[in-house]
């Protein structure tokens, strides 16, 4: 059973663009097209000859039967046609005719008649009638052939089924498409090889948009795409330069931001007014987690932090906490502990972003924890417009910002999904953007429990 | 709220502060002048020696990225002559995993741009860390301190359980921690713990001890109690301590 869907859905996903399969049904068309018009001419040609054939035969049999009847006393005429008489032929002498001119419209006979005179014209001397026999019970497949001798009587012949067969000829039509079915895999075998690299330019451009590595497509195969390969590649290094370029003045400049800031940070202990002092705070956490964010995205969250096994409840309990601490409403169920494989600040950087966001966002932050399975699954509910789902898979790109009344409210440059989904992805695990009970936004997480 | 600088003493200390931005130096020393510690500063590790020499000193502030020479050897270098506590100054925060596994000798870390109040708060524990090492010598001076199977490595400030497992702490379930450790089996007062904890950032108001300690327990006590209410009178770790 499991089998049968696993086939149906195979035979579902086969894709009617590719290459090779429209290679393969452009080539059983023309395949199938030479064979049809192949068989076709070959019957037709075979037919006219075995018809010349035959024709021949019997004007040949018909001028001896005629010149032997002829030289013959009129007594012995009826016995010697019967003699001459076999297989098909049967012969009879009379003092008339027998057989009734055919119209015209009968092109079997009056062919017959015109291909006799033509290929014997002694037969024509006369009169020649081929026609049906004469009489109301005639078989239309038995022709007769009348001929009258030099003195006035008549010889009969009466044809039995007069359609020249032709023999099928199937070992030939075998071997026909057995050449077809070994073109049509080789073929299909030269495509394949033809389109394989093809498949590696969008395996490297993908890794390329993903990871940001640039990987190099080997400029190999068919010349066509040796130069593709050699002109993507430059293309790849051109883009990951300049990418590197912004990258690094970008990086420069959140970095050397971090010195005015802690210049401030230390001014700012020398005011007296405490709610001025504590504004200032505030805006200097924000930029600083802004600077935060964008180093750690052009880190590509790559820490030195090595793999072990942490506590995600402990993580999410310091991140809830937290956000509690600041007059947050945020609530958190789960286990005594949830161990998984990971970096304990990557994770918490991840999820003090997606509860940091469902605060901001969503006013309020549920956030469970489950064991299911193979997997350490978070959730994290707010209570805010959620995210429709037309617009999230644009939320995890980098410097995407969807909301578009908040602006003033919320910092950020919308990395902070772009960061967590790169240190979960980074763990093996999965980060989905749905719909909670309330209709905000509902992050789930998914890590596994295993290494990897 | 805003009650720390009330009592200030006459000295908290004599600071060394290292820092090439010579304004960061400035300030960092008025910062630490108005909390009562004695400060003096040096732009460079020639200056920092010369200042070694000429005073005693209880505690470096050590910017790792120092003109001439590079802060981690600095530091190498200092803790080759000398026991005087470092605390480091560093740029990155993910770049402190990094130096610790250097093994240069610092006893903290900071990265820039640091909070103020949390440098304070770090100068203080490193402070009192080391001042009770001296009076109390039996414990050793590493960075790891061990209780019920439980491991604290006081360099990355990272708590891993019997179990292997990495427990992740909040910056006050930290200092808490920290502070229960360095004296346990006696009662710590609420006001005690308070100091110890407070303070960490001007944004976030403060929380009850209570809550604190129920917040760590949570973390700590899924094995068994390890800290007890002492009714009237505080709190009490239980568990026996061991440095190493």
């Amino acid at each position: 059973m499991k089998r049968a869907t696993a086939l149906l859905r195979a035979a579902l996903a086969f894709r009617f663009d590719t290459l090779v399969a429209r290679t393969t049904i452009v080539l059983i068309l023309g395949i199938a097209t030479v064979q049809i018009v192949g068989v076709q001419t070959y019957r037709a040609s075979l037919s006219a000859d075995l018809s010349d054939a035959t024709e021949q035969r019997l004007a040949d049999r018909l001028l001896t039967i005629k010149r032997t009847l002829a030289g013959l006393p009129e007594g012995l005429r009826e016995d010697a046609a019967h003699d001459l008489s076999s297989g098909a032929i049967e012969a009879h002498w009379s003092k008339d005719e027998r057989a009734v001119e055919a119209d015209a419209t009968n092109r079997l006979w009056t062919d017959l008649q015109t291909r006799l005179i033509e290929l014997a014209p002694e037969l024509g001397e006369g009169g020649l009638i081929v026609g049906e026999q004469d009489g109301a019970s005639a078989d239309p497949h038995v022709a007769l052939i009348s001929m009258r001798l030099s003195d006035g009587t008549w010889l009969n012949v009466s044809l039995l089924s007069w359609t020249p067969r032709i023999p099928g000829a199937p070992q030939t039509v075998m071997v026909a498409w057995m050449i077809a079915a070994v073109a049509l895999a080789t073929a299909v075998l030269l495509v394949r090889w033809i389109s394989r690299p093809l498949a590696r330019f969008a395996e490297a451009a993908n890794g390329f948009y993903t990871t940001g590595k640039v990987a190099a497509v080997p400029e190999t195969g068919p010349y066509e795409v040796a130069v593709l390969a050699r002109a993507f590649n430059d293309l790849q290094d051109r883009l990951a330069r300049s990418i590197d370029d912004r990258t690094q003045a970008l990086a420069a400049v959140s970095h050397d931001l971090k010195t005015p800031i802690t210049r401030l940070r230390l001014r700012a202990e020398e005011i007296d007014s405490e709610p001025l002092a504590r504004s200032i705070a505030h805006d200097l956490d924000e930029m600083e987690r802004m600077i935060d964010q964008t180093l750690s995205y052009l880190r590509g969250d790559r820490s030195d932090e090595a793999i072990r096994p942490v506590d995600l409840v402990a993580i999410l309990e310091t991140v809830t906490d937290d956000q509690t601490d600041q007059g947050a409403v945020v609530s958190f169920t789960g286990p005594r502990a949830a161990v998984v494989p990971g970096r304990r600040l990557g994770l918490k950087r991840a999820f003090a972003n997606l509860v940091g966001n469902a605060v901001k966002y969503g006013g309020t932050a549920r956030v469970s924890v489950s064991e299911r399975g193979q997997e350490a699954v978070v959730v994290i509910d707010d209570d805010g417009q959620g995210i429709a789902a037309a617009d999230r898979d644009r939320a995890l790109l980098p410097f995407v910002r969807l909301e578009s009344s908040r602006n003033n409210k919320t910092g950020g440059f919308g990395l902070g999904l772009t960061i967590a989904r790169a240190v979960i992805d980074g763990h093996g695990g999965t980060l989905e953007l749905g719909e909670g009970p309330t209709g905000g936004l509902r992050v789930t997480v998914s890590l596994p429990r295993q290494g990897r | 709220m805003l009650q720390q600088s009330t009592a200030v003493q006459a000295t908290e200390g004599k600071v060394l502060v290292v820092d090439d931005d010579g304004e960061i130096l400035s300030l960092v020393a008025k910062f630490l002048r108005a909390n009562g510690f004695v400060v003096s500063t040096a732009r460079n590790g020639a200056e920092m020696k010369a200042q070694m020499q000429s005073s005693q000193v209880d505690l470096v502030v050590l910017d790792i990225m120092l003109p001439g020479t590079n802060g981690l050897d600095l530091c190498r270098a200092l803790r080759a002559e000398s026991t005087v506590p470092v605390v480091m100054l560093t740029a990155k925060g993910d770049e402190i995993d990094r130096i610790v596994g250097l093994e240069v000798g610092a006893d903290d870390y900071l990265p820039k741009p640091f909070n103020p109040r949390e440098l304070l708060a770090r100068i203080k524990a490193v402070l009192r860390r080391s001042r009770s090492v001296e009076g109390s010598a039996p414990q050793g001076s590493g960075r790891s301190i061990e209780f019920e199977g439980w491991q604290l490595d006081t360099l990355k400030r990272e708590l891993v359980n019997p179990g292997g497992v990495v427990v992740d702490l909040s910056g006050g379930e930290y200092d808490l921690l920290l502070t229960f450790l360095e004296a346990p089996q006696r009662v710590l007062s609420r006001d005690y713990l308070l100091d110890s904890t407070k303070n960490r950032t001007l944004d976030v108001f403060d929380r009850s001890i209570d809550v604190q300690v129920s917040r760590l327990r949570r973390k700590i006590e899924a094995q068994g109690e390890l800290i007890k209410t002492i009714r009237g009178a505080g709190y009490l770790f239980a568990a026996a301590v061991r440095r190493k």
